[in-house]
């Protein structure tokens, strides 16, 4: 007979449901609660923030993510950009045998990065530059240049408006649909998200190509709408900048007594781009440096701010939100719906202007036209600096992108007593263990 | 046989392989304010009865005169496990917990003198409170919910002999150190994800001393009676090694009667007077008693008992309540070198809007090597 299983199992059974233990159950307040409680306090700094300042020059505009193109009231913003040198001699992929080229028609890309899609009939105008550009290059040095009429312009909303053509051989070509219109110009949807490449088509009165200028050319675009008429074309710093791809045929000798004609194209991009605009940003003089934290414009200024930790957010209290408070001094000025990224970064090591900094700490966007109070989330940095008495408690506020845009904010320093920056913080009291609750 | 050792040592096993902290797990709501929940210092053989049985019981960790009748080395170890349902203003939550509440160990030093180590659980600390709330930070109402929890508990280590002096009269002495910890933490979470969660950790140590006497008296070969009295000083509790508080403990006394009802039956009672009221705010002197039975061989006896009471914390003026019913067996085995005992206990507490009903299941091993 088969033993009955029944008192092993039991204890078993009672062992393993044991092995769980759940002692969490809602809470009967206050009668069957601890005596103490979580209690929360929410408090305005306004004298932590100690020694700011502001700072010029980081970044020039030919180092930033973006060109700004704008023609508004109170701001003319061209984007100037150099091509790369384009050989005499034709070299003929996969075979050694070389010929001299002759360019048949010229694409320019450019995308726009950013636009508001407000703007009404946003046009964009392309000119011919002087080779001669560079870092130097002012908006007043190429004003000339961008008086003239231009080699070509092209009417964004039109090209929005008009059907995709999806042929097969268009896709083929293109990678994707295009829209044209009747001058050869084409639009295409970013791959990558909805923004949108333009290709202007130039012939060769346009693009010519010259031998002593090694086939370089510059260009410049302007921007023209009935309103608001703000955008941003990609730079080569993200990769994005402005192309050419030239279109070109020769002779290749297929024996000593045949040849025949091929036709091929080159791509170039841009070695050097960047925007010049007027006025140019405020110079950053010793008055704006003591009365503001200067945030933003070409070049890029930055503020570093330093913060000085009250003792008993260190002993007392989790901090577990703080945003800091920054009082601009005016509206920002710029496109109308426009607006920038303001960061909060702190520095590795507070060495000053050059001081390491580490990876962003909280971020707001700064709308143009604007004075409202910038409200930034540092509760992380706050937290951290709190807890580690050997941090460096400073940060530097930046624009994102840098560089990018004549856009330029300044708040009120610590100088400005009624309107200096201030923290606001709310935080957990140290719980009283072993008090209420022995 | 065989097998039914074989599981309870699993058994054992599984109750005892989890981390310490788990193993001296809460008991009552009615303790979250106050000090905790006192531990019961009963065996399983005492708890089968209702606790009727712990005066004159050896591996009851309550009194020490019944050491005297140890003539050899043993050891005895209770383990239990606990569900448990709140009901609270209609709400129930259903609660789980493993314990670890008796070890005693003894044997004679002379024909006349035992001696005895162990340990019980004087308080149990370990609770959760789960709590959701909506608060206005910064002129928002911001959702929050807290969590406090305790985990530990207060071990009574006791040192104890005792002699019989007569042979109708044992008596014994105990010194009784008080020690333990409880893991404390409390946590906020917001519904607004601005706010980062908040969470706060401590330990605190307590600490305390206290005595206790006991005497059995036979006042027939089948009539024993017991009584003893136990006074503890003050729970220290110090958080990073600053006293953080000091409470009273209370002085207690109680007694028992045991009647051997032939060869097959004894009955018991017990009761208990302890003194809480100094400890702290919402803190009541409790009395306690209980009445149990033992039917059967020694080998394998069956077991039944009640009891009843009060709680020393509770709201308002009035001591919570708790009634019990309690059920178990008994096994012998190895010539009686060994013995199994298994327990159920059905508890009701009921008092300041709250009720909790309680099954434990109590597991005990005794060894005679």
């Amino acid at each position: 007979m088969t033993p009955c299983p029944r008192p092993i199992l039991l204890p078993l059974l009672l062992a393993i449901g044991a092995c769980t233990e759940r002692i969490t159950a809602p809470g009967a307040c206050p009668d069957f609660c601890p005596r103490d409680s979580i209690r929360l306090e929410d408090v305005i700094l306004d004298s932590i923030i100690v020694r700011d300042s502001a700072y010029a020059g980081y970044l020039q505009g030919y180092q930033g993510e973006a060109l700004a193109v704008a023609d508004l009231p109170g701001v003319d913003s061209r984007a100037i950009f150099l091509m790369n040198r384009f050989t005499e001699v034709m070299p003929d992929s996969g075979d050694t045998t070389r010929g001299p080229g002759i360019v048949d028609s010229s694409w320019v890309r450019v995308h726009i990065a950013r636009r508001d899609t407000n703007t009404a009939n946003l046009r964009l105008k392309l000119y011919r530059l002087p080779i001669t550009i560079d870092s130097t290059t002012t908006f007043d040095s190429v004003a000339a240049e961008f008086g003239a009429p231009p080699l070509d312009s092209l009417n964004v909303d039109s090209l929005l408006a008009r059907p995709d053509v999806v042929d097969s051989l268009t896709v083929a070509t293109w990678g994707d649909t295009i829209r044209t219109d009747g001058a050869g110009h084409v639009l295409q949807f970013s791959p990558a998200d909805s923004t949108l490449i333009l290709y202007f088509r130039l012939d060769t009165l346009q693009a010519p190509f010259s031998v002593a200028d090694s086939g370089k050319l510059a260009f410049g675009v302007r921007v023209a709408a009935d309103s608001l008429a703000s955008i941003a074309l990609g730079a080569n710093e993200r990769l994005d900048g402005a192309t050419m791809r030239r279109f070109y045929h020769y002779t290749k000798m297929i024996d000593s007594t045949t040849d025949s004609t091929v036709s091929t194209s080159l791509l170039r991009g841009a070695t050097f781009d960047n925007f010049v605009f007027d006025p140019p940003t405020p110079a950053l003089d010793a008055g704006a440096v003591d009365s503001t934290l200067v945030v933003g414009g070409v070049p890029a200024v930055r503020s570093l701010v330093r913060v000085r930790i009250p003792a008993f957010l260190r002993d007392t209290t989790d901090v577990v939100r703080a945003t800091l408070l920054l009082v601009p001094a005016g509206p920002v000025p710029g496109a109308a719906g426009d607006s920038f990224t303001v960061v909060v970064r702190p520095v590795v090591t507070d060495i000053g202007p050059k001081s390491p900094l580490s990876g962003s700490a909280g971020r707001a966007t700064v709308h143009i036209g604007s004075a409202d109070t910038v409200r930034i989330e540092v509760t992380d940095v706050i937290r951290a600096w709190a807890r580690d008495t050997t941090a460096a408690t400073a940060f530097v506020l930046g624009q994102i992108p840098e560089a990018a845009s004549y856009t330029q904010i300044r708040f009120y320093s610590s100088r400005a007593t009624a309107r200096r920056p201030t923290v606001h913080v709310t935080y957990v009291r140290r719980f009283p263990f072993g008090g209420g609750t022995p | 046989m065989n097998r039914a050792v074989g599981a309870t040592v699993l058994a054992v096993v599984l109750l005892t392989a989890s981390p310490p902290h788990r193993l001296t797990a809460q008991d009552s709501q009615y303790g979250i304010q106050g000090l905790g929940t006192p531990g019961r210092g009963e065996s399983v053989r005492a708890r089968s009865t209702g606790g009727a049985f712990a005066p004159f019981d050896a591996f009851s960790p309550l009194l020490e005169a019944p050491l005297a009748d140890v003539r050899r080395l043993a050891a005895g170890v209770t383990l239990g496990t606990s569900w448990r349902t709140v009901d609270v203003a209609g709400t129930e939550a259903s609660l789980r917990a493993s314990r670890f509440p008796a070890l005693v160990i003894a044997g004679p030093i002379t024909r006349r003198i035992v001696i005895a180590g162990g340990f019980g659980t004087y308080l149990d600390k370990s609770f959760g409170v789960l709590t959701h709330d909506t608060i206005d930070i910064r002129g928002q109402p911001v959702g929050v919910t807290d969590e406090i929890t305790s985990d530990g508990a207060v071990a009574d280590l006791r040192f104890a002999a005792a002699a019989r002096v007569h042979s109708r009269l044992a008596v014994g002495v105990a010194l009784h150190g008080l020690t333990g910890s409880t893991r404390l933490a409390a946590v906020r979470t917001f519904d607004d994800s601005l706010y980062r969660t908040s969470t706060a950790r401590e330990e605190i140590a307590y600490g305390g001393l206290g005595g206790s006497a006991s005497a059995l008296l036979d006042v027939t070969r089948d009539l024993r009676l017991a009584g003893w009295v136990r006074s503890d000083t003050k729970l220290t509790a110090d958080v990073r090694g600053r006293t953080a508080s000091t409470t009273d403990l209370p002085v207690a006394f109680g007694g028992g009667v045991r009647w051997r009802a032939g060869t097959e039956a004894v009955v018991a009672g017990a009761v208990a007077w302890r003194r809480w009221r100094g400890a702290g705010p919402d803190s009541h002197d409790t009395f306690s008693w209980s009445l149990g039975g033992e039917v059967g061989s020694v080998e394998s006896p069956l077991r039944l008992g009640v009891r009843g009471g009060q709680l020393p914390f509770g709201p308002g003026g009035r001591a919570p309540t708790e009634f019990g019913l309690a059920a178990g067996l008994g096994k012998q085995f190895s010539g009686g070198r060994g013995r199994l005992d298994f327990g159920l206990e059905r508890l009701e507490r009921k008092g300041g809007g709250l009720s909790e009903r309680v099954w434990t299941f109590v597991l005990g091993l005794t060894v005679r090597p």
